[in-house]
């Protein structure tokens, strides 16, 4: 069932597993105070570095980050 | 439209007289969506309201679990943009089935490989991809297996396939990650070094 072509995508995102990693529920509870954060020039992945690493791994996740983000500037 | 602090939103909102807060959420949440999502084309546009009317309901059942933490109006946009994302995925993926999908691959893979490859790459590529396939299918619970290669392999939102698999988004989510974990786990026993295999399979 692995093909050829997805031993990149695997392998990157198995690299950067960690232990220990937020779900989808906790990340979302906390997406606006990161939006915030990051809005405000402040490095949200250092300050709030679990739901960085969530966003990095979740594409729904970081959808609805980015969505907000523009949402934020645009309103 | 008025400004408010976060307590004189949830006081309004909660209040007698929620209208005039309602109205000014509402169009807050109109103006964020529209900005938001005016990449999407194919009549989006005609969406926003309805999007914004279901945030609205949702934000108004669940105004006791803002925690104050953010700006209320940023906690609502984010809920909007929730409902909306969600009923877009629902909308792009409502044709394609768990099934179809992981049929597809049952397709040997009689893609050519890189001709540029040097034998020696392509005996390590061999030899990893051989590596992977046990692991992938040897080592993984079924459920595993089917959640890592539909959201990570073939890009289905974890949404979708927690629908599908009868769960959760957070659930699957969380088995996705004993999922990797598992295979960092095995990687790591056979030898198999993320970096090297990057290298060997980005050289190419």
């Amino acid at each position: 069932m692995l093909k050829r072509g997805d031993v990149l995508k695997l392998v990157r995102v198995v690299a950067e597993t960690r232990e220990v990693e937020i779900g989808c529920e906790e990340c979302f509870e906390r997406l606006d105070s990161f939006a915030e954060l990051a809005l405000s020039g402040v490095e949200a992945t250092v300050a709030m570095p679990l739901v960085g690493d969530h966003l990095n791994k979740c594409e729904d996740c970081r959808g609805t980050f980015e969505a907000l983000l523009t949402a934020l500037r645009g309103a | 439209m008025k400004e408010r602090t976060n307590e004189q939103w949830l006081m309004e909102l909660r209040g007698p007289n929620p209208d005039e807060a309602l109205a000014d959420l509402y169009e807050l949440l109109v103006r964020g969506l529209r900005a938001a999502l005016g990449g999407y084309g194919g009549g989006i546009e005609a969406n926003v309201e309805d999007f914004a009317q279901e945030a609205l309901i949702r934000i108004t059942a669940n105004l006791g679990s803002f925690r104050g933490e953010s700006r209320f109006t940023t906690w609502a946009q984010k809920i909007a943009m929730n409902v909306a994302l969600t009923e877009l995925k629902r909308r792009r993926w409502r044709d394609v089935s768990l099934q179809d999908l992981l049929a597809r691959r049952e397709v040997a893979d009689r893609g050519p490989t890189d001709p540029q490859l040097t034998p020696e790459q392509l005996v390590l590529q061999n030899m990893v991809l051989g590596e992977l396939r046990r692991v992938v299918d040897q080592e993984l619970t079924d459920r595993q297996r089917e959640a890592v290669v539909a959201v990570l392999l073939e890009g289905m939102p974890i949404s979708e396939v927690a629908k599908r698999m009868g769960t959760n988004q957070n659930a699957l989510y969380k088995l996705l990650h004993d999922a990797r974990k598992k295979l960092k786990r095995r990687m790591k026993a056979a030898g198999l070094s993320p970096q090297e295999v990057l290298v060997a399979f980005e050289e190419g």
